[in-house]
């Protein structure tokens, strides 16, 4: 019952930094950054919409990704923290009457100081306890954010003013949710570069190991946890001025934690750049699917059959092929059922 | 051989990005002759409110097919064909908006058409304001949805507090010595209205509620619930919630013999589904309907009467018109009737003509209050009958056939 | 409360901890055995309820009749799951098969809506709705049905798992997969055979709860969560601690149901942190199955 994720080495990752295919790769990720800051000049507002959908996604999975994918401990309810984001920066906003961006860091804050008080009881369980406690808890907190009408609104829910002017609404929010992908990326960046990465990285390869070293396991675990709440929240606060309304039913959807754990399962668990991928490929994917390809209701099996192919054949991610670990073969592909099969 | 297909992948993701962008460029419609007026709106054509959305876009449909008939709508001195763009909000508010947001933005409709049920119409209705496209909405009924200032969103219907109002009238006409109420609802924001609403109508008429209580949503067990109410023993049982739920209450009413004299929903009882899915069970239950195909209505609208537009529904769809679909083609003729007297399709002069509007359809009457709700029509009450058939049963006026008092206890059947 | 709604609180319980237990124990002994949380159970649950549907709906069978049927499709169905897909990445990392299971049920659910419509149907039998009456007390003589039905499946789990070879070797994977290989047992096979008993369980299970409850393609994922519920709260180590922990749990969910209807499965949920925390292999459980 204690399976940890078998991930790929991440320390050997910065020495061949050096290496021509990574220095490509950087440069692909920057030019495409540049080219999302200057993509609202052309896009319309349906596309600015999906991509500011997307960057929040993004940002969450880079979030997922500290507890999930650098630390191996697979957490099933971050959407908890995207919706105590929602609903503190909402409240702030509406009884305290705070202008939005301290709010916005109020709700991140309380979706921080959630995730210490309940990670350390809860990180303390392993595999498929840890799991299903993150799941349950969430569940339970949407349950009770749509009851308690007297704080939240209950069912109702809670109602936020326009950002104004008007006109300018759809950049704010394009701008604001990019700036916190890229704050994920900074985040990420900095800190496996430090201590805490590398404890991280043990503890998700061997935690007794890495306890036996010296290292403070349960406050690595915390940070982790808190951290992701961190991003998650502060996706939530966004989400909920944008939206003008925050509906439990909406902000603690199991649908959100899904996403960014596939977004960050596609891209590349415990890189730097795998949840910004791959919530790219899965976002565009999805829209295609959705708006675009006559699929009609059949998209969520085309989902389901992307997402079975990915978990037999690339687990990993395709951070693996596109940093050159890997090659995209037939054989590479069947690697991984040969490793994992009866 | 690496790096090229690495290049690619990512000169991938940039191109894809770019020409999503390029999409905004893209004028889907070809300049032609024909002046076409497009209704855009997001429905639940699958999900949760699959079956409500379908008929939500029967309503849209059939109205567009009539009035294309007769030419389309007057714009001033021309007519404008009529034209719907529909998509499937899978019962998403999220989607919804996002759909509302590309019809308004890539699809550049002119005017929106609500999607079903309070929670999807709330949120789009806020993106309707954000680019001030007006939204007349049919299947939205919470008050909330009107109490946030906007100018560009009107309902047709009755607003939820309203929808019980006509079972507590008639029961009390029927048996004046009725005591006591118990009210359930769903936990969502449409029904707490409506249970508050009809809490509040049935204490006015000196009732007295034993039992006021909220179920959780897409709840699979009500059996607590039931036995709550079965002690309390009310003579009317109002339940406030969907189909879903409104199915679940009776069967297990019937399975703990809880039998009051008046058993009424807001939604379910009046839906082609619930006499199918019951059966004999459905049998003396009543629901509250914004509409019915029994109403003495004359309109100067495509449809002139109630029994004219069932008559086409059951001819193009096979069954008898639910009122969503009545309320959603009469969404378009509250349009129709600002568009003509607006005499432009300029988006501020027909929001004015709706703010103005009052026109008697053969839904009901058409006029909006300050907030964009419309508080004129009243709500009438359908029952099953143990024929099978259901059948207009309040307001005494409008009724076909006399309300069936008291409800048949389980236990007797 | 009053004593009616205590004592039929309690009745109501007693006969819901039954279909529970029968939820649960399918799960379980996936669970249990292969370590795989399978997500996609309560789609299992659903086509087991829709085959009932169909089979009374189209051919008049009698619901309850229709038990084996459902059973047997979804034993195949399960078999052929397991056997040459599951197999394929059994020994991944948890992740892999969480998200794996949770893809199935996606797929699922989506084809059944997209063949069946999202409406909902009910199963309803002439006999639906008779009932005893003792007292005040209703106990509707599909739910005592169900019950019965229940308690003797999970019996003859039971005496499967004990008395057969097959079900032995299953065990003895559970307990040590490479000692089993040792001693010859088949383990693809057995694997294969474990997930088809857990999902021919769910199958009669979704047969059951057609009978007193409507159903539509979504219904499954609520008695997902319940089986995981109930197994941390008895614990996974055996068929006793399942039923115990349906037990506990039914009573739970009666009994906030009247309470405070809005919060039920908050109350659960909570409950279910707590056990976790404080006692994770459950109640009556222990470590491993056995």
């Amino acid at each position: 019952m204690t399976e940890k994720q078998k991930g790929p080495m991440t320390l050997s990752r910065f020495d061949k930094l050096a290496s021509n295919r990574q220095r490509l790769l950087l440069v692909g990720v920057f030019g495409f950054i540049v080219v999302l800051f200057v993509f609202p000049l052309i896009a319309s507002g349906f596309w600015m919409r999906t991509l500011t959908l997307l960057f929040l996604l993004a940002a969450m999975a880079q979030g997922w990704n500290f507890i999930g994918g650098y630390t191996g401990y697979a957490a099933f309810g971050n959407v908890a923290f995207f919706g105590i984001g929602a609903y503190g920066t909402a409240l702030s906003m509406l009884r305290l009457h705070f202008p939005f961006l301290p709010a916005l860091l109020v709700g991140g804050a309380a979706a921080m100081a959630f995730a210490v008080v309940i990670g350390l009881p809860v990180l303390r369980l392993k595999g498929h306890y840890f799991a299903i406690a993150t799941v349950a808890l969430a569940t339970a907190l949407g349950e009770v954010a749509d009851f308690w009408t007297d704080f939240t609104g209950g069912a109702a829910g809670l109602t936020l003013p326009f950002f104004r002017p008007i006109s300018l609404s759809n950049y704010f929010f394009y701008y604001l949710a990019l700036l916190l992908v890229l704050l994920g990326l900074g985040l990420t960046y900095l800190i496996m570069n430090r201590k805490l990465g590398y404890s991280w990285v043990a503890i998700r390869e061997d935690e007794d190991a890495a306890k036996m070293m010296g290292i403070n396991t349960t406050w690595a675990k915390v940070v982790a946890f808190a951290l992701s709440a961190l991003m998650a929240g502060l996706a939530g606060g966004i989400y909920a001025y944008w939206n003008t309304f925050v509906l439990a039913e909406e902000v603690f959807k199991i649908e959100y934690t899904l996403q960014m754990i596939l977004a960050t399962v596609l891209g590349g668990p415990g890189t730097i750049f795998g949840p910004f991928i791959g919530a790219f490929m899965y976002y565009i994917l999805i829209t295609l699917l959705v708006f675009f390809l006559p699929v009609g209701q059949l998209h969520e099996t085309i989902l389901g059959t992307i997402i079975i192919l990915v978990m037999v054949f690339t687990p990993q991610g395709i951070m693996d092929f596109l940093s050159g670990r890997k090659k995209l073969t037939l054989s590479s592909l069947l690697e991984n059922i040969r490793m994992h099969r009866v | 051989m690496k790096r090229t297909i690495q290049l690619l992948l990512v000169l991938v993701l940039i191109l894809s990005v770019i020409l999503a962008g390029c999409a905004k460029g893209e004028s889907k419609q070809a300049e032609s002759k024909e002046c076409v007026i497009t209704f855009g709106a997001a429905v639940s054509l699958t999900g949760k409110y699959a079956k409500e959305g379908e008929y939500v876009k029967n309503g849209y449909e059939l109205y567009v097919e009539e009035i294309n008939k007769q030419g389309g709508i007057k714009v001033g001195d021309k007519t404008c064909k009529v034209a719907l763009k529909i998509y499937d909000d899978q019962s998403n508010a999220d989607r919804s908006a996002q759909l509302v947001e590309k019809l308004i933005t890539e699809d550049k409709v002119q005017y929106l058409l609500g999607p079903y049920g309070s929670g999807n119409t709330y949120a789009t209705t806020a993106i309707a304001e954000k680019y001030q496209v007006p939204m007349v909405e049919a299947n939205g009924a919470a008050t909330k949805i009107f109490k946030r200032g906007f100018k560009y969103s009107f309902a047709v219907l009755t607003p939820a507090p309203y929808y019980l109002r006509g079972i507590i009238d008639m029961a009390l006409d029927a048996d004046p010595n009725l005591k006591t109420v118990a009210i359930v609802a769903e936990n969502g924001a449409f029904a707490l209205e409506v249970a508050q609403g009809a809490k509040d109508y049935a204490e006015e008429k000196g009732l007295q509620v034993v039992y006021f209580d909220k179920y959780a949503k897409n709840t699979k067990d009500v059996s607590s619930l039931i036995t709550a109410i079965k002690a309390k023993n009310p003579d009317i049982l109002l339940g406030a919630g969907h189909l879903q739920d409104t199915l679940l209450i009776v069967k297990q009413s019937k399975d703990l013999n809880v039998s009051p004299k008046v058993m009424g929903f807001s939604v379910g009882p009046t839906a082609p589904e619930f006499r199918n899915a019951l059966g004999k069970d459905a049998d003396y239950i009543v629901g509250g309907a914004q509409w019915t195909p029994e109403l003495k209505i004359q309109a100067e609208d495509v449809f002139g009467t109630p029994q004219k537009f069932a008559e086409l529904y059951k001819a193009k769809y096979g069954e008898i018109p639910p009122y969503q679909a009545a309320e959603s083609a009469a969404a378009l003729i509250a349009y129709q009737k600002a568009i003509e007297a607006a005499g432009t399709l300029d988006k501020d002069k027909v929001r004015d003509a709706l703010a103005a509007l009052d026109f008697m359809s053969f839904y009901g009457r058409l006029k909006f209050n300050e907030q964009g709700m419309n508080v004129y029509k009243p709500m009438a009450v359908m029952q099953n009958y143990p024929d099978g058939k259901l059948y207009t049963v309040w307001p005494k006026e409008a009724a076909t056939k006399p309300f069936l008092y008291p409800f048949k206890p389980w236990d007797q059947r | 409360m009053s004593s009616l709604e205590l004592t039929q609180g309690v009745v109501n319980a007693i006969l819901l901890s039954g279909t529970l237990a029968l939820v649960a124990i399918g799960f379980s002994i996936v669970w249990g055995i292969l370590n795989i949380i399978n997500i996609a159970h309560g789609a299992f649950i659903m086509l087991g309820a829709y085959i009932t549907y169909w089979l009374f709906t189209l051919f008049g069978i009698d619901p309850f009749l229709s038990i084996p049927l459902s059973m047997l499709t979804l034993f195949i169905v399960g078999y052929l799951i397991q056997r040459y897909l599951i197999n394929l990445v059994i020994r991944a990392p948890l992740l892999v098969t969480f998200l794996l299971t949770f893809a199935m049920e996606i797929v699922i659910i989506n084809l059944a809506t997209f063949f069946w419509k999202g409406d909902l149907r009910s199963v309803t039998p002439a006999y639906s709705g008779a009932g005893l009456t003792l007292g005040m007390v209703q106990i509707p003589y599909i739910r005592l049905a169900a019950f019965f039905i229940s308690l003797f499946l999970t019996g003859l789990l039971h005496v499967f798992m004990t008395y057969t070879k097959a079900g032995n070797a299953i065990r003895a994977t559970g307990m040590d997969i490479d000692a089993a290989r040792l001693q010859g047992v088949k383990i693809a096979h057995t694997y294969a055979l474990t997930f088809a008993i857990g999902s021919a369980l769910a199958g009669a299970a979704g047969s059951l709860i057609s009978v007193s409850f409507p159903i539509d393609p979504t219904m499954g994922g609520a008695y997902t969560l319940r089986a995981f519920l109930i197994c941390v709260l008895g614990g996974l180590g055996s068929i006793p601690a399942v039923m115990l922990g349906a037990l506990v749990y039914a009573f739970i969910e009666v009994f906030s149901g009247i309470y405070a209807p809005g919060l039920k499965d908050a109350i659960a949920l909570f409950v279910l942190v707590l056990v976790l925390i404080v006692r994770p292999t459950g109640i009556a459980g222990k470590a491993f199955y056995h």
